[in-house]
């Protein structure tokens, strides 16, 4: 069964949309295996480094995915040729996107059609929104055609986030080492121990951990990823990796940014053994689970 | 001289992350949902039950020979119109199950699964728990479960945290005062400072407990503020300031200092602005006779006579060079008192 790893926290800018990027691509490159990757983010970034997004003619500053490849205008009738993972909330058939990588599939974002999604707020609807992406892993086409899949989220608690949550087999918290940051991964351990509660116990959400993120040599920094490592209970849970806050990063997400990825890196560059590392943690964490 | 700037996790926040992920792991799978087949369900002998009526009844059809059949049918009619909306909906709440071999006992919800077989359900949703649950455990699943409802009263949570607690004591042999701020805040998975809320108001007066059961009040914390009060005047300020809207800071503030209530004012609130202080600033003067003065005095301090040696030689004529003194003074202090 595939593996479902979301990365999630309702705050802002912890590097959610990184870490899915990395761990992606660390499953399609580096391990090979056949990977899907969903954006639930409104925002899009994560489906705009692997498919060109178009704005959104009906909805300003919203985007759409761009044509399928396979789309055939004439054969396809009543398809207008874009498929997003919004579709699963409105009954609509979901196709995948094939993206430069080879094993790395995409079902991109679509800001105006998950952004209603989010903003659900009758029960019945909301128990539907809260369940469906979970449903729809569970087919067995889709179960069966990958190995791993990784979920973005958006920043925020709401139905889309707790959607992915339900869904997931595992968990990360990426976090910077400071106050509001701290304060979310509080928020998001509810959600995780809500949905505990509610798991059954041979098919946990399994939390591999907080990934102390944008780490800069500081003494805030310092403190209080030493604070938490020398908390009992917490420390099991905060990774023995740490990203520090490097320039290649975000450079990398630049449009036609050479290296595109920092796999493309040399394998004895800092910035590719810090970030290798962290995934490969993170994925023998994920792979090891039953 | 650069002060080392040094922080820490805020300490109801990193215990809060402490304590989720414990109440997490000690009550993981306890509201799992599941559909199980109504055919499986038992009634538990060893709970009283108000309803004649029994599952085989519903399955079977009654039989006029039953001596409780004027009875049951009473009942069946009276479950009819349950059974029409789930019927049409379903059941909202799920009903609590515990595995006993093949089939499941009921611990919660008996007209639910009476009325969805008279509907001619088939299945119905149902928490599973591993074994017969106890009297402790029961209340904490409904603890864990009711937590996150906005639309409980403070009233109902409290009454579920009095049995929650009553439940403890018994198993622990002890009173009820008795149970630790500590023992409760693990029971429920909550944070020391919210435990100890909870507990200020469980033993509240009734005067206080009426208000919270009129839902007056609301908030937990404003009510825990007006249950630490011991005098009686500023109880009953407390208590109609809290009723008229007072911020929780200051009704805080209005429970500590009593009677100086009319005077309040955002200057009277105990600052701590910035950073913790580390270490003494001494301040400065214009006035050299005064910081002669200082030192002299130091130095003259017969037990502390050793220092003069080292001082003899020192000029108290300018401000460089008295502060300088000054610095070494301390410096001095400072190896002998370590």
């Amino acid at each position: 069964m595939a593996k479902i790893i979301v990365n999630a926290t309702h705050k802002g800018g912890e590097g959610k949309t990184t870490n899915s990027i990395m761990l992606a691509e660390y499953a399609a490159i580096i391990l090979g295996l056949k990977t899907l990757i969903i954006d639930m983010d409104p925002q899009a970034n994560f489906s705009g480094r692997y498919i060109p997004m178009e704005y959104d003619p009906a909805y300003k500053g919203g985007k759409i995915p761009s044509l399928h490849p396979d789309f055939e205008p004439d054969k396809d009738v009543g398809w207008d040729g874009r498929s997003s993972i919004a579709n699963i909330f409105y009954g609509e058939e979901v196709i995948p996107y094939p993206t430069a990588i080879k094993n790395l599939e995409l079902l991109p974002a679509h800001s105006i059609k998950l952004q209603e999604a989010e903003a659900v707020t009758k029960n019945e609807v909301l128990e539907k929104v809260h369940l469906q992406l979970k449903r729809f892993l569970e087919l067995e086409d889709v179960k069966n055609s990958y190995e791993i899949i990784i979920i973005d989220t958006p920043p925020s608690k709401g139905p889309l986030t707790i959607a992915a949550i339900k869904a997931a087999t595992h968990l990360v918290i990426p976090a910077q080492m400071e106050q509001f940051s701290i304060e979310g991964i509080y928020g998001m351990l509810q959600l995780w121990k809500q949905e505990t509660y509610c798991r059954a116990k041979d098919n946990p959400l399994n939390l591999v951990g907080i990934l102390p993120n944008q780490f800069r040599d500081i003494n805030l920094h310092k403190s209080f990823k030493e604070d938490l490592s020398q908390r009992k209970g917490i420390s099991d849970y905060l990774m023995p990796h740490f990203i520090k806050k490097r320039a290649i990063y975000t450079e990398i997400l630049v449009e036609n940014a050479n290296p595109k990825s920092i796999f493309e890196l040399s394998t004895k560059d800092v910035a590719r053994i810090e970030y290798e590392s962290a995934c490969r943690y993170i994925m023998e964490k994920v792979m090891a689970h039953g | 001289m650069a002060k080392k700037k040094s922080f820490q996790i805020n300490h109801s926040l990193a215990s809060g992350l402490e304590e989720t992920i414990t109440a997490a792991q000690s009550y993981s799978g306890e509201l799992r949902v599941d559909v199980i087949p109504l055919k499986k369900i038992d009634l538990d002998p060893a709970n009283p039950r108000d309803l004649a009526v029994t599952p085989q009844d519903l399955f079977h059809g009654l039989s006029k020979e039953d001596v409780f059949f004027q009875r049951k049918n009473e009942e069946i009619t009276s479950l009819q119109s349950m059974a029409n909306s789930i019927q049409e909906q379903g059941i909202i709440n799920p009903i609590l199950v515990y595995k006993y071999g093949e089939h499941y006992r009921l611990v919660a919800g008996e007209r639910r699964t009476l009325a969805s077989i008279l509907a001619g359900k088939s299945d119905i949703q149902a928490k599973i728990l591993d074994g017969k649950p106890s009297e402790l455990k029961l209340s904490l699943l409904q603890w864990i479960e009711n937590i996150e409802r906005s639309d409980l009263s403070l009233w109902e949570k409290l009454r579920n945290l009095n049995k929650i607690i009553s439940a403890y004591a018994d198993i622990e042999n002890k009173s009820l005062e008795h149970v630790t701020v500590t023992e409760l805040s693990r029971l429920i998975g909550c944070t020391k400072p919210y435990a100890m809320s909870y507990k200020a108001v469980l033993t509240a007066d009734e005067d206080i407990k009426q208000l919270i059961f009129e839902n007056k009040i609301k908030n937990l914390e404003k009510a825990a503020v007006l249950a630490s009060i011991t005098s009686a005047e500023t109880k009953q300020q407390a208590i109609h300031a809290c009723l008229m809207g007072m911020p929780l800071k200051k009704l805080k503030v209005l429970a500590e200092h009593g009677k100086k209530e009319r005077t309040l004012s955002l200057n009277h609130l105990p600052v701590h602005r910035g950073r913790q202080a580390r270490a003494v600033n001494f301040g400065s003067t214009k006035n050299m006779q005064v910081a002669k003065l200082i030192i002299e005095s130091v130095l003259h301090n017969k037990t502390l006579s050793y220092l003069a040696p080292y001082f003899k030689e020192a000029n108290l004529n300018n401000y460089q060079s008295i502060t300088s003194t000054f610095k070494n003074l301390i410096k001095k202090l400072e190896e002998l008192n370590e």
